[in-house]
This record gives C-alpha cells, structure tokens and sequence, in this order.
C-alpha cells in the first residue's frame, strides 16, 4: 500500500472513531441515522463483494440479511448466548443458509438474480409459518440489546456505532485481504471472462461458491447487529426489500467495484436522504433522491468514490504544478 | 434621561417575562406516524385526528397550548426510532401515533427510554403491553374487536362460523381468540389462513360451501383482502347468512369504491355514515375536522383525536401540577378516567384501556349503520343478509 494511501485511511479512521463520537455523539437522531446508514453500508459491501468478485447480481441479500438476525435473535433468545457470540452465529447461519443456495451458482445472469429473490422469499415464509421457533408474524421482542463492555454502554447510540463502524472496518479488510490474494486475482479475472479462466484451470463455481459464503456471512452479521440493535423483529422486516434495494443503490452510487465505495454511497444516499431531502421534502422525499442516482449513473457511472479519486488526483496535479 | 432608559429597561423585562410565560405554556408534542410507505393511508387518518385534538384543545383549553410536530416515519422501524429521537431533540414532552406493531414496538422502547410518554391506537398486539414498557399508553386493544364480533355473533344466534384470516401478526392473533371463544360457547368452528400475497380466494371460499357449510364467513384481514373474499363469495354463493369483518371494512371508503360487493357486511366501527355525534365533544370533534379537511371525519381521525386529546389533557395536568419534567405526563395518563368519543377510557398498569369495546356496524343502503351493541345502534340489524 502506498504511503499516501496508508495516511488518508489512517486519517479516515481516526475521524470515524473519534471525531464523529466527539462531534455527533451528543445528537441521538443524527447518530442514529448513521448507524443505519452503516447498516446499509455493510450490506452494500457484502452485496458488491459478491458482484465485484463473484460476477453475481444478487436480488436475494435480504434472505442473508434475515437470516443471520433471526439467528442472532433466537441464539439469545432462546439459548442466552451472549449478544456478540451470537452475532456471529447469525453470520454463521446466514453461510449456511447460502450453502443451500449454491444449487443456482450454475445459473447465469437474470436466471441467478431470480433463483436467489425466490430463496428469499422461501426464507420469509420460513420465519413466517415456523411460529413455534420464530414467534410468527407477530416477530420476537424484546430482543436482548448490545451489552455493557468495560462500563461502558455499548447499546448507546455512540456505542452501537462504534460497535457497526468496527463490523464495517472488520468487513473491508477482509474484503481487502480476498481481492489482493491469488483467488481474488482468479475471480476478477472471472469476472471479465469466466470461460477463459475455466480454461485455464481456475474452478469458477467452488471460487463463486466461496464469495457467497462470504457475502452471505457479511450481510447476516449487519443483520444480527440490526436485530440487537432495533430489539425487535418480524418477518416481513427481516426479509422486507428493502435490504436489497437499498444496499443496491448504496453500492452503485458509492461504486461498486471498490471496496468502500458501498460504504461511501449507503452513508452519502442516507445521510443527504433523511437530513436534507426529508427536512426539506417531509414526505415524498425520496423522489429527489431518485433523480439523484439517475444523475449520478449517467454522469459517473463508475460512482461516487471513482470520481472523488480523480478529482483528488487533478487537484494534487495541479497543485504540483503551481508549486513547480 | 437616565430615568426613561430604566422605564424602557424595566418595561422590556417584564415584557420579556410576560412573553417567556406565555411561550412556557405552549407545549410541542411529537407526532411519529408513516405518511409514506405501506402504512401511508392509515398513517394520514391518525395524523387528521391527532391536528383535530390540537385545534380543538387550543381552543377550549385556555390556558395551555399544544404544537404538534410530525416526523414521518416511512412505514419502517428503524426510522421511526429515528423519528422519536429527532422529536426528542426538538424538546417535545410527549409522543402521539404511531401505526404498526412493528413500528410502534421500536419506537416506544426509545420513548420509553427518553422517559417520553407514548400513546398510540395504532398497535393491537399484545406484546406491545406486555413487555413492561412505563411509559406506553394505548386506546385500543385486540380484545375490544373480539369482543364486537363475539357480542354479535351471540346476538344473532350464530352456531357455526368459518374463520378465514391473514397471517399477518394482529389478525392471527384475533382470529385465534375468536375462534377460542366461539369454541368455548359450542360454536362449531373452522379457520382458513392465508398468506397476506394471495388475491384468489375461491379455494377458500369452495371449502367453506362444499365442507364448511357455516352459517356465517368471519373475516380477520385487511382492505384488501375483505374485497377478494367477498368477491370470491359472490361468484361462488356459499349457504351462510352473514359475511362479518373487523377493521377496515365498515368504512365509507368500501362503500364508495365497492358498491356491489358491501351490501349486508357487517365490520367493527366507532362512526356511522353519514357520520352523527350527540355529545358535545364529538361535536366539537366533528365540526373542527369538517372545518380543517372539508370533509367527514372517519374512524382513523377519531381515534388519533381521541388518544392526543387524553395525551393534550394529562400534560395540561401535569404542566399544572408543575410535574411535567419529573414524569408527571405518565402519571397523569395513569389517573386518566374519561368518556370519550370510542368509549370510558381507563389505562391498566400496563397502560392498555381496560374498557375498550369496538361497535360492529353494517354496511346498509350505501350507508354504515351502527347494529351492535343495542344502546350504541343507529339502525336495525339485517339478519341473514348477504352482499348478492
């Protein structure tokens, strides 16, 4: 990694742990909105990880999403497992519940992005009709939330987005970590033409296979984290669509072919929707954001992060320039 | 000189506290009700009735006033936690609204924790009061529509009904406490459920003809729903004698968008059509409602009306009182005992009104009349009666 590189992310974390609790820690509705908007960006992430490396559209996260909370949530619930061990029980049940997935990984395009919505929809009717376990529609409350760690309360707002900020961070090195190794290297490689790298020896399906468990554990872990962090949850919320569209848009505006463009663009979409649209357009606000995103992939179809590097890399050009 | 700027000075002072006096006495009041989404057309009644409390109360009150804010919370739950806490940071002393369990649920934990009071019509679900949150008040309950439907049902001798209900959470719930009731009194019972996605409901329906052979079809659903069963019914004819439903369903609104399929339909409601109050509170509900949305009120507007106006009343006590930052509001709730527009209003230690019965009306003429229970009535209950 290069230095400048190393300094901004240094710099970038140290303004995500510090001085936004510092800044904003104080204003409950704000950080409450930035952790959901995290929410959406870890999904977001999970989503283009399994696009960006696996070549998939996956129009079914929401089944992962759904499934890791509902775990997390009973694993507390129902055998008092601690809220942390738990979460990552949820992202463990999410994996397997991509296992039995893994069927459609032999279907392409259209065929894969609908095989995998109606596995969501299968997952939905699970929690729906397995009221003995799932509690039904009626969902499960009180959900036991984020524990207390060193004194200090990490079901606070300023604790639960510390906590969701770490997960996001946890994510993209690991992320990071896939891209840089030789399967990584095998799978964007894929992505361009999955025939050719068959050719060469590369097993296409157990790589994709892999980059679904993956993103299926990512996305369940946010959805456990969610769970613990509304205390509340019911089928139709678990598995509601929003938990595809909205990452979906998040990822493309941020730029889905960078690892923290997802990120970028859930926090960006959310922040600018609730906070400047919604204050200015209380309902129907969401119109403005529409227009936004059309705008956005006509202008910058590579998103958000793409540009803001290139114009970072003009303005560091020109400044040579005046300096020289 | 020096004497006219004292004046002045002393003059700007008293005015100053005349005027931080007068501002003391205005309260805000957080609404947190989904004007977007799938809950949107519930969610604009509530908000029409909860604006109807505050005009009239401005009005009447005298000495205190009330300033609604409304955050929208879009139908999810995660922003209506974000809409308390955004109320919460505007300084509001309590919250009305609320649509949904699964809105309601989140959202009154974080009043809960803010020690903001939270009242709602909005949420049957009996987890809601049972999950020991101090500061939740709710008008209504589960409970006030079975006993409707059963009050009903015994009055016209009824002694086998089909249930045929959504698997939603609320009406799943209603639906098993009728059912348990009905098969209590010996009435011989049998349940359909069906998922909240299906739009053909002949199955069910053929089932109710060829196995069932009920005297009466119970429904436990939403709009929606109530138009495919009874549409499914008019094509197939099952032998019953009634088609009864809860909420939702006596309703002007069905009866001006469905003219042929809600003749004889029988449906919990609070109001008839044309609307009539006789007490001067419904009056002063009716004639503010009229006047601010020039047009009839309905059972949405009646109940957000209701449950702010309790809310509006108990912080005027406590505002009072001198109690309203030391939890002075729930306390006030906690002593409420009051005849209002849907009936005595008495909350539980749970915060449930523990005398909540809901009216069963029938769709008669293009009109909703009010047939039970008999001190409540507006017409004459029709007997069997089917829509066909």
């Amino acid at each position: 990694m290069k230095r400048s590189t190393l300094m901004a992310t240094a710099a970038l974390l140290l303004a995500a742990y510090v001085a936004v609790p510092l800044l904003l820690g104080a204003n409950q509705y704000v950080m409450s909105i930035v952790v959901a908007a995290l929410i959406i960006g870890g999904v977001a992430m999970s989503w283009a990880l399994l696009g960006n490396l696996g070549g998939m559209v996956s129009f079914g996260h929401a089944a992962f999403f759904g499934v890791g909370a509902y775990v997390s949530a009973l694993a507390t619930v129902k055998l008092g497992l601690p809220v942390f061990a738990a979460m990552l029980l949820g992202g463990a049940g999410a994996a397997i519940a991509a296992i039995i997935m893994l069927p459609v990984l032999r279907l392409r395009g259209p065929y894969f992005a609908l095989a995998i919505l109606a596995y969501a929809h299968i997952f939905r009717i699970l929690a729906t009709e397995w009221s003995s376990v799932t509690g039904g529609a009626g969902g499960i409350n009180n959900i036991p939330t984020l524990p207390t760690v060193f004194g200090f309360d990490l079901a606070s707002k300023t604790g639960a987005y510390l906590v969701v900020l770490t997960l996001v961070v946890c994510c993209a090195i690991a992320y990071s970590r896939i891209r840089a190794s030789h399967y990584g290297i095998a799978l964007r490689a894929m992505h361009d033409s999955e025939d050719a790298t068959r050719v060469v020896g590369v097993n296409s399906t157990l790589l994709k296979g892999m980059m679904l468990l993956v993103s299926a554990f990512m996305a369940g872990l946010f959805g456990a984290f969610n769970a613990h962090y509304i205390n509340f949850l019911e089928p139709d919320y678990a598995f509601n669509s929003l938990w595809v569209t909205l990452p979906i848009v998040a990822a493309i505006f941020g730029g889905y072919r960078t690892i923290l463009g997802p990120v970028l663009g859930a926090v960006v979409v959310y922040l600018v929707d609730q906070l400047i649209f919604k204050s200015l357009i209380p309902t129907g606000h969401q119109l403005v954001l529409g227009v936004l995103l059309v705008a956005m992939i006509v202008f910058s179809p590579n998103g958000l992060l793409p540009l803001l590097q290139k114009w970072l890399k003009n303005a560091f050009k020109a400044k040579e320039k005046t300096h020289a | 000189m020096k004497r006219t700027y004292t004046r002045i000075a002393m003059a700007a002072l008293v005015a100053s506290a005349w005027l931080s006096q007068a501002s003391a006495d205005e309260f805000l009041v957080g609404a947190e009700i989904p004007l977007t989404g799938n809950l949107a057309r519930v969610g604009a009644g509530m908000q029409e009735g909860i604006m109807v409390a505050a005009e009239v109360f401005n009005k009447t009150n005298g000495k205190h006033k009330v300033k609604i804010v409304t955050v929208d919370d879009e139908s999810a739950p995660a922003k209506a936690i974000a809409a308390v806490e955004k109320l919460a940071s505007q300084g509001v002393v309590a919250i009305t609204g609320g649509y949904g369990s699964n809105n309601i649920s989140p959202a009154s934990d974080t009043a809960n924790k803010l020690g903001l009071v939270y009242i709602t019509s909005g949420g049957v679900d009996d987890s809601l009061v049972a999950s020991g949150r101090k500061n939740f008040f709710r008008i209504n309950n589960t409970a006030g529509y079975e006993k409707a439907m059963l009050g009903m049902l015994a009055d016209v001798g009824a002694k086998s009904v089909s249930i045929v209900y959504s698997t939603k959470d609320a009406t799943t719930g209603l639906a098993k406490d009728v059912e348990k009731a009905l098969a209590a009194r010996g009435v011989k019972v049998t349940t359909h459920s069906f998922d909240p996605a299906i739009t053909d409901f002949k199955p069910i329906i053929n089932k109710i003809k060829l196995q069932d052979k009920s005297e009466v079809v119970a429904m436990v659903g939403y709009e929606n729903d109530y138009v495919g069963i009874i549409r499914a019914a008019r094509v197939l004819k099952p032998k019953i004698k009634a088609m009864v439903g809860v909420w939702s369903l006596a309703t002007p609104k069905m009866a001006a968008d469905f003219p042929d399929l809600m003749p004889n339909v029988f449906g919990t409601a609070l109001l008839p059509f044309p609307t009539e109050f006789k007490t001067a509170d419904g009056k002063a509900f009716s004639d503010a409602y009229k006047q601010l949305y020039k047009k009839e009120p309905d059972y949405l507007g009646q109940f957000g009306y209701v449950q702010s106006m309790l809310l509006f009343e108990a912080i005027a006590r406590a505002a009072d009182k001198g109690t309203i930052k030391k939890g002075g509001v729930a306390e006030e709730m906690r002593k409420t005992d009051r005849e209002t527009l849907i009936g005595r209003v008495q909350f539980a230690a749970n915060g449930d009104n523990q005398n909540f019965v809901h009216r069963m009306a029938q769709h008669q003429d293009k009109k909703v009349v009010i047939v039970w229970p008999k001190e409540h009535a507006t017409g004459k209950l029709a007997y069997p009666a089917v829509p066909w």
